[in-house]
């Protein structure tokens, strides 16, 4: 029990680190805050267009849209915060992922809790502010009841581990394809496409919707973004819900499997 | 304390095809090229010895140093390491081991030198009151206190240096594998780095593997050496042998004033340049100021050199004529 409180400081203290490093690189930080909002208008833009003369598309109003929108780039500047897959094709390639793997931790752990403090970072300073500014201006629909808060920030979280796992999955592939390049366009294709970030699935058209409900990738934004606008409910949203534990669960063990095999690809160049 | 059976290191290289086509073959097709890095090799290292492990470049070493600390699977063969297979159970050997590679640092760039300690100091779980101790005398004896505050990005290479060693050292691992730590280090911080590892022996016994192009690394540090090249272990066993057999060999690099023929007993020309010669000869036949005094005796000599064998040399010598 208290290795177990020793190492959860130790992965803290990481956390810890990459806050403080965050304030270190502001200016980064202030660009990405700079495109996530002209990527926000920009879609506020079109979907304003595309429902000049009506009042809802497949029975959803332009008022959801717009909010879904907003949380939407919300959760996307979140999670634009920690980015592993960069971070491990640079260690393998530069040959500095030996001295991750000469400590007593574990990398893929560490990763994530040193991605947690720049996003806590971030989230503070930058996309917080922001967007409590951005929210009282526009009005978007909110969660009416706290129930239906504390079930948007379980999906946020468990989107968010989807995501992570399956982004350092994809991240440690450079193991085995030190020039990876295409692998890594699929996993961006996958997610701009199934994700819902820009396109909330229910105007996918019938087979689609379908297809797109039970991949991993509708639960890292589309999810959370549909139970915080109110429209995923009841049965729906705990067959939602379930779905993202699933691959929660799935994607761990995936992660897990590959960071096994990955260990024994290491090649550790130069010296 | 460190036990290697009959381990071998095998590297598959991509082979790269020409052109177009080439490019096109090689997505169905792939070739590789065999590198046997480390061939067969053996030893075992009981506590509190000090082991150079040189050879070459090219030779091995880094590998081999990989294959101990857990960062390569061997291809084969057997590892030990205070009873832990090291790239089985890395995070166990990781708390029993320190390591340094002088190429490159493991310390975080940008982040104050102290701070890296402290960061150390969550990570292998250092009680606070060892984590002191060890941090004042290192401090001490290294002069960390010159540059502690400074992000480690910002040393000069034998600061950080200075900084990798001690590092190593702050959770007192049992075994502490060094991959050049002198590499690039002026005489003084040499001698430095030196005396520092010979004292964390002493007075630690902590066991140390060291590899090194430096000769002198060698001589003041290491009662064993193990020599590698091409992958396979060439000697393994006390230093004083190797300078018995070779060590007594010299050479002599004189300039001279004007160009003089000359011709000494027991004194082989090995190159000629000019005015400049070098000479090789044999303390057992004759001494150095001996060979000097009759030199000068018929010649003007405007400066010389005196250089012991390098291991380029030892090796060529071990291959001519076995040991
Ligand atoms: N990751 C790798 N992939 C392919 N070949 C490698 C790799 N690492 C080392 N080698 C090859 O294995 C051989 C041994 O390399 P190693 O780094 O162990 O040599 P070394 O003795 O440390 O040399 P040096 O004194 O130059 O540091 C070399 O021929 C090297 O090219
Ligand atoms: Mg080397």
């Amino acid at each position: 029990m208290a290795g177990l409180c020793g190492k959860l400081r130790m992965y803290l203290e990481f956390s810890r680190i990459s806050f403080q490093r965050a304030a270190a690189y502001r200016f980064e930080a202030w660009m990405r805050l700079f495109s996530n909002v002209v990527f926000l208008f920009m879609w506020g833009f079109i979907w304003y267009g595309l429902y000049m003369d009506r009042d809802s598309v497949s029975g959803v109003t332009f008022q959801s849209v717009f909010s879904y929108v907003l949380i939407s780039q919300m959760l996307q500047g979140i999670h634009s915060a920690g980015t592993p897959l960069w971070e491990i094709q640079e260690k393998v390639r530069s040959g500095d992922i030996v001295t991750e793997i000469i400590r007593p931790y574990d990398y893929p752990t560490r990763l994530l809790f040193a991605d947690l403090g720049s996003i806590a970072f971030y989230f503070l300073t930058a996309i917080f502010p922001l967007y409590s500014v951005i929210f009282l201006i526009f009005r978007p629909l909110i969660p009416t009841s706290p129930e239906q808060w504390f079930l948007f920030f379980l999906s946020v979280v468990l989107g968010y581990l989807i995501r992570y796992f399956i982004e350092l999955t994809f991240g440690l592939f450079t193991f085995w394809l030190i020039e990876t390049g295409g692998v890594e366009d699929i996993f961006y294709f996958a997610i701009s496409l199934f994700s819902g970030a820009t396109i909330p699935l229910w105007f996918f058209p019938g087979w689609l919707n379908t297809l797109a409900r039970y991949l991993p990738f509708q639960g890292i934004y589309f999810v959370p973004n549909a139970i915080f606008v109110g429209e995923l409910g009841g049965t729906e949203l705990f067959s939602a819900l379930t779905v993202q534990l699933f691959w929660v669960a799935v994607s761990f063990l995936i992660l897990r499997f590959v960071w096994y095999k990955a260990g024994k690809k290491i090649v550790g160049q130069g010296g | 304390m460190i036990t290697v059976k009959n381990i071998s290191k095998i590297f598959y290289i991509n082979k790269r095809q020409e052109g177009m086509l080439g490019a096109i073959r090689s997505m169905f097709f792939r070739e590789y090229i065999e590198k046997i890095a480390v061939n067969d090799i053996s030893f075992s290292i009981s506590p509190g010895e000090i082991v150079g492990y040189i050879g070459p470049n090219g030779a091995g070493k880094s590998t081999t140093i990989k294959m101990l600390t857990g960062i390569l699977v061997p291809t084969s063969g057997e590892i030990r390491v205070n009873g832990v297979i090291p790239y089985r159970e890395r995070q166990k050997n990781a708390r029993q081991i320190g390591v340094v590679f002088g190429q490159r640092t493991q310390l975080w760039g940008d982040l104050p030198t102290v701070d890296s300690f402290e960061l150390l100091k969550q990570i292998y779980q250092i009680p606070e009151k060892k984590y002191r101790k060890n941090l004042e005398t290192f401090t001490e004896i290294l002069g960390l206190d010159e540059f502690l505050n400074t992000p480690v990005r910002q040393l000069s290479l034998g600061q950080r240096m200075r900084a990798d060693i001690a590092a190593s050292l702050l959770h007192d691992p049992a075994v502490l594998f060094l991959d050049e730590p002198t590499i690039g280090l002026d005489v003084v911080a040499k001698d430095r780095m030196r005396k520092f590892i010979r004292e964390v022996n002493k007075e630690r016994g902590v066991t140390v593997i060291l590899t090194t192009h430096d000769m002198s690394d060698i001589e003041k540090l290491c009662k064993r050496m193990i020599l590698i090249d091409k992958g396979k272990i060439m000697y393994d066993g006390e230093l004083a042998k190797i300078k018995e057999v070779f060590g007594r060999d010299r050479i002599l690099t004189i300039d001279f004033e004007g160009d003089v023929p000359f011709l000494e007993k027991g004194v082989q020309l090995i190159r000629s340049e000019g005015n400049r010669k070098w000479l090789k000869f044999n303390l057992e036949e004759i001494s150095t100021a001996q060979l000097l005094a009759e030199i000068a005796k018929k010649n003007e000599i405007k400066d010389f050199i005196i250089q012991e064998p390098e291991i380029d040399y030892i090796i060529r010598k071990i291959y001519e004529r076995g040991l």
